[in-house]
């Protein structure tokens, strides 16, 4: 159940695939959202409304219009309506770029839950103006300080946008290690995913 | 004077028609068609007893008979050096009815005959006579193994026969200067070993020389006898009806001869003509201080002494060409067979340099082939630039005894490079040998400074004299090799021969191992981009494969979830084992789902190795390979444009291939039933560094249900294969930053793909 502001705004879900569409929706609703499914982005655009507070939860690969071509187009067209991306395969590149282009979160499918609602969370408090609980500056800096010298060079790399096998490449380590020194970076900065760590990093403490 | 003095001036004086004959007989020439006397010498009543206005159209049998003529008429008589003169013994009536016998040399020269009245002998010449004399001839002059024997033995045996005070044997160089190689001589001074300039003897002497082998002159201060034609003129250069008198024994010799002649002391000369194998080889030159009178059957003699010389010459130099012939063979032979087991021509010439060397008579040699240079025997330092010479070559040689002439060489260069023989190895040029011959110092003594002064005449007409002074004049010569003889380019054409075949057999097994290797590399190549391609496929698909995986293993996540949403939304108590229950099966559709990005990411390689890429270059291979997949290499036509500006690319050179086949690939697919089979692709620079490429085909187009989702894995819009090629084109083209498209277009298909130009 949807706690807070997220219940009270319309959460367009738009993906091709009609039993994945068809589940996140009826998971919303289950919650309390008020889901619209879109079969695709031109449907999404037909359907959404300017005057209802809304977020879009977008497929990352669709035919015709991928979803970062769909959220480059509300960029433009200024619609205020914050993106959350879903994508099939982790593809961090994309990912990044999504973020960069001012996506609320990133999520894998299939989905968590938790993760899937905080976000929908998030874009509701996004919308009210309210400010998302930013860390304070000095926790960052807490928690950006217990990474060793290699941790925090991998991070750098993540957030870059390089997937496991460049960073082993150019740090010269396996890709398992890479992989080890992944999860303890998200330990530390008690994050939940890549997202998380990008929105962490682009603040005035990250390098990037 | 605006003429220049030219040596050679007198090339072009017309002796053969000089229009008067020496006074030792009397000619009479008639028409043979017609048989009346056309001209006549004019002294022929001193002969005849008839005067030339009586003879000169008249019927030439009344003359000598119609019987004798007739028979006369019967011989072949027309000239054919080097053939011996065929006297005709001839009685005719003179003036008082009495019978006179001449010795007479008749032939026929074109339409006229012409017949020459010796006066008779006392009897046969002393040489006919001498049993003894003419068995030492023919014995010993078989007997020298060397020209320099065979022509001081000649040059004594026509001293001894004719009685001149002065015989040499003259040899032309190349260049067509004399020297004096034999001499047999009553006098104390010597000429031998002298050199005679090429312009002492003029270019219609030397033809001359060929046809009429041989000439007495018995008194050069003789009165000539005027050649009369019908009418009275004179038949000389200035006349309408001039008598060629080439073949002409009695024929007039020329001022600038007698003056030639005079200058030197001469007062009686004659000369035979050495031919060997059809050219003037030499003369044997016979000088009188005083006159001499040859009888016609010394004259005989002496032209069969020269015959059989001239023969026994061209034996001698060909049993020397013969054998060098035979050496050079055999070396080339040798370098053949050697070369069997060693392809290296390097190898092959320096294992026979030493006979090489000796065969051509040059101390080093350079050979270059195949880019590689070595030399043998002993070169300059300093290389010479021997491609001088190429301008010269005639038949892949070419040689000169001057090096210095042509480049300016060091002395060091001098003193073993004075003279050089290229000789080309390839059509090409590219390939060749060079030898070098040494320095030949030598004293050239000239005859008098090789010089004719030009006199200007009464009538002011302009003509040259022959040369006052016969005093010695030393010439040193320096910064030359000895000459490159006919013979030594014709051993350097055998060599060349062999040399050049077996460097034509390397570099056809150098091609042919090139070819190999060049296939053998577009194999691996193509190995490598289909291994690529296949690869990326299988990524592709191990990605298309987690993708449509995880969408039904997403949805029953959400689905399961949602089922416990709604269950604790009607307040059902699901913390027991229906909770646990749907709590493991998001769980294990969590696992399935990690298991499939791991199936992935084990597959898939995924990163780029982007460079400057040479995109005419790529994209030429990738659609050859297409065509070759497909067997339609040669059957389709294929256009490539690119603009200057657009032809490279910042990419990943093999990722990029697999676009360009895998779009190709289609094209290839559309034409399959086309009349017109052309596949067409340009590339241009966009606005926004992007280069753009399209690839046009003439086929059957893109079917607008499909167009939508022909990027798409799984949606195979060809027949065969699974529709990875152009979702997996796609996510190369993305993976660089760039798009790829369907273009609509009115017939065929166009697909256009951008890559970034540069890295930014």
């Amino acid at each position: 159940m949807v706690k807070g502001i997220g219940k009270s705004i319309r959460v367009y879900v738009v993906d091709d695939d009609e039993s994945v569409r068809h589940s996140i929706c009826l998971l919303l609703k289950a919650h309390g959202c008020t889901a619209v499914p879109c079969d695709s982005a031109q449907h999404f655009l037909d359907t959404w409304e300017q005057d209802v507070p809304s977020c879009v939860l977008l497929d990352i690969r669709m035919p015709d219009m991928s979803g970062l071509d769909l959220q480059d187009l509300m960029n433009r067209r200024k619609m205020r309506c914050p993106v959350i991306m879903l994508t099939g395969h982790g593809d961090v590149p994309a990912a990044v770029r999504s973020m960069k282009a001012g996506a609320i979160d990133f999520i894998e499918k299939p989905a968590n839950e938790d993760h899937l609602l905080a976000a929908i969370e998030q874009a509701g408090l996004f919308l009210s103006d309210q400010p998302a609980p930013v860390l304070p500056p000095d926790e960052v800096a807490r928690r950006l300080a217990l990474l060793t010298v290699r941790e925090r060079e991998v991070l750098d790399h993540l957030v870059m946008g390089k997937i496991n096998k460049q960073i082993a490449q150019e740090l010269g380590i396996s890709q398992r290690t890479v992989e080890v020194h992944r999860s303890r970076i998200r330990e530390k900065l008690e994050a939940r995913g890549l997202a998380d760590m990008v929105r962490l990093m682009s603040g005035p403490l990250g390098s990037t | 004077m605006n003429r220049q003095v030219d040596l050679t001036s007198c090339d072009t004086e017309p002796i053969h028609i000089i229009g008067h004959t020496q006074p030792f007989g009397a000619l009479v020439a008639a028409d043979v068609h017609s048989m009346i006397i056309t001209h006549l010498s004019a002294n022929v009543q001193q002969y005849t007893g008839h005067p030339a206005s009586e003879l000169l159209g008249s019927d030439i049998g009344d003359l000598f008979g119609r019987e004798q003529i007739e028979l006369l008429m019967q011989r072949d008589l027309k000239p054919r050096p080097p053939q011996i003169l065929q006297p005709w013994f001839a009685e005719l009536r003179n003036g008082n009815g009495d019978l006179i016998r001449y010795e007479c040399l008749p032939h026929q020269n074109g339409d006229t005959l012409i017949i020459e009245l010796l006066q008779p002998d006392e009897g046969p010449a002393d040489a006919w006579r001498r049993e003894g004399l003419r068995q030492r001839i023919i014995s010993e002059l078989i007997l020298p193994k060397t020209v320099e024997d065979l022509a001081d033995m000649a040059a004594g045996f026509v001293r001894e026969v004719t009685g001149f005070d002065r015989v040499m044997v003259y040899r032309f160089a190349e260049d067509k200067h004399g020297q004096v190689i034999a001499e047999s001589t009553s006098r104390p001074d010597s000429f031998m070993d002298m050199h005679y300039p090429s312009s002492d003897i003029p270019e219609p002497a030397r033809r001359h020389f060929m046809l009429n082998l041989i000439r007495s002159i018995s008194d050069i201060n003789a009165e000539p006898v005027p050649v009369l034609a019908r009418g009275g003129d004179v038949a000389g250069p200035n006349s309408d009806n001039p008598l060629d008198l080439t073949y002409s024994k009695l024929r007039g010799v020329a001022p600038v001869h007698v003056e030639y002649l005079s200058n030197m002391g001469v007062g009686a000369s004659m000369s035979i003509s050495l031919v060997s194998n059809d050219r003037l080889w030499g003369l044997i030159a016979c000088h009188h201080y005083g006159t001499l009178h040859l009888q016609s059957s010394c004259l005989r003699f002496c032209e069969m002494l020269g015959g059989t010389v001239s023969a026994l010459l061209q034996n001698l130099e060909n049993t020397n060409l013969l054998e060098r012939r035979i050496d050079a063979e055999q070396v080339a032979f040798n370098m053949e067979n050697g070369a069997r087991d060693e392809m290296d021509l390097h190898a092959t010439i320096n294992s026979h340099a030493g006979r090489l060397l000796e065969l051509t008579g040059c101390a080093g040699l350079m050979l270059r082939v195949g880019g590689v240079t070595s030399t043998c025997g002993e070169t300059p330092a300093q290389p010479v630039a021997w491609q001088v010479l190429s301008p010269l070559v005639e038949d892949g040689i070419a040689a000169h005894d001057r090096l210095g002439a042509l480049t300016p060489l060091t002395r060091d260069q001098l003193r073993l490079a004075s003279g050089a023989a290229l000789v080309e190895l390839s059509e090409d040029g590219e390939d060749c040998l060079v030898l070098f011959r040494e320095e030949y110092e030598h004293t050239i003594r000239w005859a008098g400074k090789p010089e004719k002064m030009e006199t200007v005449g009464e009538n002011g007409v302009s003509r040259l004299s022959p040369r006052g002074s016969f005093a010695v004049w030393r010439q040193e010569r320096s910064g030359c090799s000895r000459p490159f003889t006919s013979i030594d380019r014709e051993i350097l054409r055998i060599v060349r021969r062999v040399l050049f075949a077996l460097n034509s057999l390397n570099r056809e097994r150098a091609a042919v191992e090139a070819q190999k290797q060049a296939e053998a590399e577009q194999a691996r190549l193509h190995l490598v981009l289909m291994d690529a391609a296949r690869h990326s496929a299988m990524g592709e698909l191990a990605g298309a494969l987690a993708h449509e995986l995880n969408q039904p293993l997403a949805a029953v996540t959400n689905y399961v979830n949602a089922c416990r949403q709604e269950l604790r939304n009607y307040g059902a108590d699901i913390s027991g084992s229906v909770g646990g229950l749907m709590e493991r099966a998001v769980q294990e559709s969590s696992r399935a789902a990690d298991l499939v990005r791991r199936l992935r990411n084990f597959i898939s390689s995924g990163e780029l190795i982007r460079e400057q890429v040479d995109l005419p270059g790529i994209t030429r291979q990738a659609v050859d390979l297409a065509l070759v997949a497909a067997n339609e290499k040669g059957f389709i036509v294929v256009d490539m444009d690119f603009a200057d500006d657009a032809r490279t690319a910042f990419a990943d050179p093999v990722q990029l291939g697999i676009v360009v086949l895998n779009v190709v690939r289609n094209s290839i697919d559309a034409l399959r039933e086309s009349q017109q089979r052309r596949i067409t692709i340009t590339a241009h620079l966009r606005d926004d560094n992007m280069v753009e490429v399209a690839i046009r085909d003439t086929g059957y187009g893109i079917e607008p249900t499909v167009a939508d989702t022909m990027f798409e894995v799984f949606h195979s819009s060809t027949t065969d294969g699974m529709g990875i090629g152009l979702s997996l084109s796609r996510s190369i083209v993305e993976a660089h930053g760039g798009r790829i498209w369907s273009q609509p277009v009115e017939s065929g298909a166009e697909i256009r793909f951008s890559i970034p130009l540069e890295k930014h």
